[in-house]
């Protein structure tokens, strides 16, 4: 095949986002429609760069194609919508029905995520896997950060091991789910803004656990209507077919749950830190974006 | 030329089940047929035709088959589903209802 019909196929394939299996069944039926029509219009009397010119500018533009054939296969169904909005409702349900202080809840909570996790994982990476992806990796980052507030002699184990190896788990998770695209990456991270903007409003850290706890059961109902508030943007999301649609239903909702944790918290948070908040929320939403064309152009 | 590809956009889906209807085709074979049975009035941009094929058989209307040939070459055959078959009915239906009723209106009256 020449070059110009390899480079088209490549932009295509550049574009498409899908997984890998649909990917290949994509190209190859492009590249057996080019094969084609290039040899029927060889035979027509064209030469070899005449014919992959023509055939060319009868398929039309790569971009266009790879987006359309995006749009085609983008849209989940309800039960994919249900499957990735699961892990926030569960989540929200905690605070909303106060099972968040039973460890068995939160055993059970925490083994489901991981299992559907691995499942997920295993069964090629569905759009539907990256929510439960974003919580089972909360709680390795969550223990690399409470391992510094053991006493000193421990917190060497945290700083040169765990922390570092928990990092490095969310990177590598990172570039591999990045490579097929990267609005997967905000999906997984969409809550991440949200625990902060509650992590900020209840202010754990130098203060008694008692007090914070009391904090917590006080907002419990609020921070789970957050979180059923991101199950229906995940839903959303997955019903969509447009990825700027896609995109601006994950900014709309980042913006509407911190204004939530603003106000349900009275004061808690200063105009700065809301602010502050609103940059993390977009910095963590579409840094991805870059971080994607980074690793593209390095090859 | 642009309103003309906005119609054939709008009716695509039903294009693509007529044809298919017939015989198992595939993507390349299509667009000729569909040249050959309109006698070129339907040409559109060929990279379109797969996108909607893609959406056809996400819908479940159409079912799509790789074939090997002899000479070793990949084809993918598209089928019509039984829910294809059911939808293609309805959209001959309400073509026709369409056609009849412009046909009514856009014809010049003869006094």
């Amino acid at each position: 095949m020449l070059t110009v019909l390899s480079h088209y196929l490549d932009s295509i394939r550049d574009d498409l986002r899908l997984d890998n299996s649909s990917e290949k069944e994509v190209i190859q039926e492009l590249e057996s429609h080019i094969e084609e029509e290039v040899k029927e219009l060889r035979e027509s009397g064209l030469s070899e760069e005449e014919a992959a010119d023509t055939c060319l500018t009868l398929l039309g533009s790569a971009k266009v194609v790879a987006r359309q054939i995006y749009e085609a296969h983008s849209q989940g169904s309800w039960t994919q919508a249900l499957l990735a909005a699961t892990p926030h409702i569960l989540f929200g349900l905690l605070f909303v029905l106060n099972w968040w202080r039973g460890i068995g809840w939160l055993l059970g909570m925490l083994a489901l995520i991981l299992i559907m996790a691995v499942y997920g994982w295993w069964r090629g990476k569905p759009a539907w896997l990256f929510p439960w992806l974003g919580y089972s990796l909360l709680p390795v980052v969550a223990a690399a950060l409470l391992l510094l507030y053991l006493p000193r002699s421990w917190s060497w184990v945290a700083i040169l091991f765990y922390l570092p190896l928990a990092l490095w788990l969310l990177y590598a998770i990172t570039v591999r789910t990045i490579k097929r695209d990267w609005l997967y990456i905000s999906l997984m991270l969409l809550p991440l803004p949200t625990i902060a903007g509650w992590f900020i409003a209840i202010e754990p850290v130098n203060q008694l656990p008692e007090d914070w706890l009391q904090r917590m059961q006080d907002f419990a109902p609020w921070i789970g209507l957050t979180f059923l508030a991101l199950g229906v943007t995940v839903a959303t999301f997955i019903r969509l077919r447009r990825r700027w649609l896609r995109v601006s239903v994950l900014v709309v909702s980042g913006l509407i749950t911190l204004t939530m944790v603003a106000y349900y918290t009275e004061g808690r948070i200063s105009i700065l830190a809301f602010l502050i908040l609103m940059v993390v929320m977009l910095l963590v939403l579409l840094s991805p974006a870059l971080v994607e064309r980074t690793l593209r152009h390095s090859g | 030329m642009a309103k003309k590809n906005e119609l054939i956009k709008g009716s695509i889906d039903s294009l693509l089940l007529c044809v298919i209807v017939q015989q198992p085709m595939y993507g390349y074979q299509i667009i000729k047929e569909l040249e050959k049975r309109s006698q070129g009035y339907f040409k559109f941009k060929e990279g379109t035709l797969y996108p909607a094929l893609h959406r056809l058989e996400k819908a479940g209307l159409i079912r799509g088959e790789w074939q090997t040939l002899p000479n070793g070459r990949q084809r993918r055959y598209y089928h019509i589903t039984e829910k294809g078959l059911n939808s293609l009915v309805a959209k001959r239906g309400q073509w026709l209802d369409f056609l009849t009723a412009m046909n009514l209106i856009i014809q010049p009256v003869s006094e």
